[in-house]
């Protein structure tokens, strides 16, 4: 486990992170320049903040009050950083047997085969970092890191460096040896397919600070303001004012009267987020359901993203310009079969559950 | 030039035999070595605090190292005597305890030092600067204190830099000539180093200037190859 609450002043930017990460994999979110990196630097001790504390496993390693501030060397902790920076004059069995430079030869020897062997980079012992790929580079420093034994691991994009391919069964690898290890791991990225896959749990920083910290699906589904919406890629985030209405809890909202599954609302101004995957296109000529939250739309545009589509669709009987404009994701297959490309004219249904309030 | 002058190799190997000539070479690869020596040993931590801390004066502290490169070396002598001389206000302390340091042999390694460090110290710091800091960094979090990290990781990347600027300085030593005449005079067997020696030489026997002047290509010729071929097996290993 470990706890962060500090804070630093650089320049004009003021880091001020708050966070605890247990075991298991947790995603450090932001776009650059958010202080991922800067974050772990100070639980690391390569950055020595203002005020706060660090603790690692109940150890306090930093604390500005009592003048406490224990040396990276001592803080046992692994960390990766970014594009690795292995030492070039080493090998990779030097690189990885470096942290165990205080052990007995046989025991050295033994847990540097042992990674070397886990890691699947045991025919490269004698090859110099200038001769191996990302790939392999990724491993040798994962493997470095992991040869003190640490308490818990730090990880700086380490898999921004690599193909996709080859991120790929690594990310599933880290997974196994993370769960193997038991050990908490905090990992920098700012890729955000990246961050909805791996992590089981998820911190979106922005500004130097960490705005929601929780469960992977909970933070992708229930972002807490407008900011984590944006950041986590939600398309649709729209001006509320929530109402009570026959139906229960309804959002007025400029593409007008939106019901939600959330409970517990209280009237006031909001705002809304809703997934561009989560909503529904249907024909318009359809007999009339009595559906909640539908919509009739005009496809103005849309975006091909191989995977995926993206149309962008404004109210048909919308009139000013200022209309907001919704995002809707669409899959290959079904944009195909519909004949999306050949009729512009669509109706939408948005789930209550898919319409997530905002009260900050 | 040489066989213009119709100096022969029998020539210079006579000359070569000279008690005069022979004391020369010793004395200049004796004080040249010493004055490295003691150049790695202080301009190595200048190098680095240089290369990786900022602290008040460091600009000054940087001009003054390498004014002795810009300054003619018999200024530096001058300087020197000044300082360390009988009269001078370090000489004289000193002179009192019963230590005279001008006109000894060590004040020729003194002299060599003066005009040599500069080459040493700018060469150690580009090399130090040159290194990752993330590595340094990355050492640290696998447990190795400031003084591990610098010797596994600093210096052997470093080392390049840290052996030329070596080079450097010991050249730039061996061909020391005017802060150690000023500084040290010229006493052969005790500070008569070989650019003296020519000096003197070329007064009475010009195939002793010559044949020193020889051998002074000579090493300087040969520690060069010697070095450039390190330099590449070097970067080679990287």
């Amino acid at each position: 486990m470990i706890h962060i609450d500090v804070a630093l002043t650089l320049g004009d930017f003021r880091l001020a992170p708050r966070l605890q990460v247990g075991p298991g994999i947790t995603v450090l979110f932001g776009q650059s320049g958010a202080g991922k990196t800067l974050t772990l630097e100070a639980i690391a001790g390569l950055l020595t903040p203002d005020r706060g504390r660090i603790a690692i496993h109940d150890r306090p390693v930093f604390d500005a009050a009592a003048g406490l501030n224990v040396p990276p060397y001592d803080r046992r902790l692994g960390y990766v950083v970014q594009s690795y920076a292995l030492f070039p004059h080493l090998t990779v069995a030097q690189n990885v047997a470096y942290g165990v430079f205080d052990l007995p030869r046989a025991e050295r020897q033994q847990r540097v085969d042992d990674l070397l062997r886990t890691l699947g980079i045991q025919d490269l012992a004698d090859r110099r970092p200038a001769q191996i790929s990302g790939g392999q580079a990724q491993r040798t420093a994962l493997a470095r890191a992991l040869v003190r034994r640490p308490q818990a691991l730090l990880l700086d994009e380490p898999f921004a460096a690599l193909d996709e391919g080859v991120a790929l069964t690594l990310r599933r690898e880290l997974r196994r040896l993370v769960r193997d290890l038991g050990l908490p791991v905090l990992m920098v990225t700012h890729d955000l397919t990246e961050a909805s896959h791996i992590g089981d749990r998820i911190a979106v920083m922005d500004a130097g600070q960490v705005l929601q910290v929780g469960d992977r699906p909970d933070v992708l589904q229930h972002p807490r303001s407008a900011r984590v919406s944006h950041l986590l890629g939600i398309a649709n985030v729209l001006q509320g004012e929530v109402a009570g209405s026959e139906n229960g809890i309804a959002v007025v909202t400029p593409i007008g009267p939106l019901h939600t599954a959330q409970t517990g609302l209280t009237e006031g101004p909001v705002r809304i987020a809703i997934r561009a995957d989560q909503i529904i296109l249907t024909r318009p000529d359809r007999p009339p359901d009595n559906r909640l939250n539908t919509l009739d739309v005009e496809i103005t545009d849309e975006a091909d993203f191989g995977h995926s589509r993206t149309l962008y669709a404004r109210l048909a009987n919308a009139t000013e310009a200022s209309a907001p404009t919704l995002e809707i994701q669409i899959a290959p297959h079904p944009y195909q079969v519909m004949g999306v490309a050949t009729r512009r004219h669509w109706r939408v249904h948005i789930p209550p559950e898919a319409v997530h309030v905002m009260q900050t | 030039m040489l066989i213009a002058r119709g100096v022969t190799q029998a020539d210079i190997g006579a000359a070569l035999a000279s008690p005069f000539v022979r004391g020369a070479v010793q004395l200049s690869l004796v004080t040249s070595a010493i004055a490295v020596l003691a150049i790695v040993a202080l301009g190595t931590p200048t190098a680095y605090l240089l290369a990786r801390r900022h602290f008040p004066g460091r600009a000054l502290v940087d001009a003054v190292i390498d004014l002795p490169i810009v300054l003619p070396p018999v200024v530096g002598g001058l300087a020197l005597l000044l300082l360390l001389g009988r009269q001078g206000p370090v000489g004289g302390p000193l002179a009192g305890a019963g230590v005279d340091v001008a006109f000894t042999t060590a004040a020729v390694v003194l002299a060599q030092m003066f005009v040599a460090a500069p080459f040493y110290i700018r060469a150690a710091r580009a090399g130090f600067e040159s290194v990752d800091q993330r590595l340094e960094a990355v050492s640290a979090t696998l447990g190795a204190r400031p003084w591990r990290t610098f010797r596994r990781i600093t210096v052997p990347l470093a080392l390049p830099s840290l052996a030329g600027g070596a080079v450097m300085a010991w050249a730039r030593a061996l061909g020391e000539f005017g802060a150690t005449i000023m500084f040290a005079g010229n006493v052969a067997g005790r500070t008569q180093t070989m650019p003296l020696a020519i000096l003197e030489a070329m007064e009475a026997d010009a195939n002793a200037a010559i044949a020193i002047a020889v051998v002074l290509a000579a090493i300087a010729l040969a520690v060069l190859i010697t070095f450039r071929g390190l330099a590449r097996a070097g970067s080679r290993a990287l």
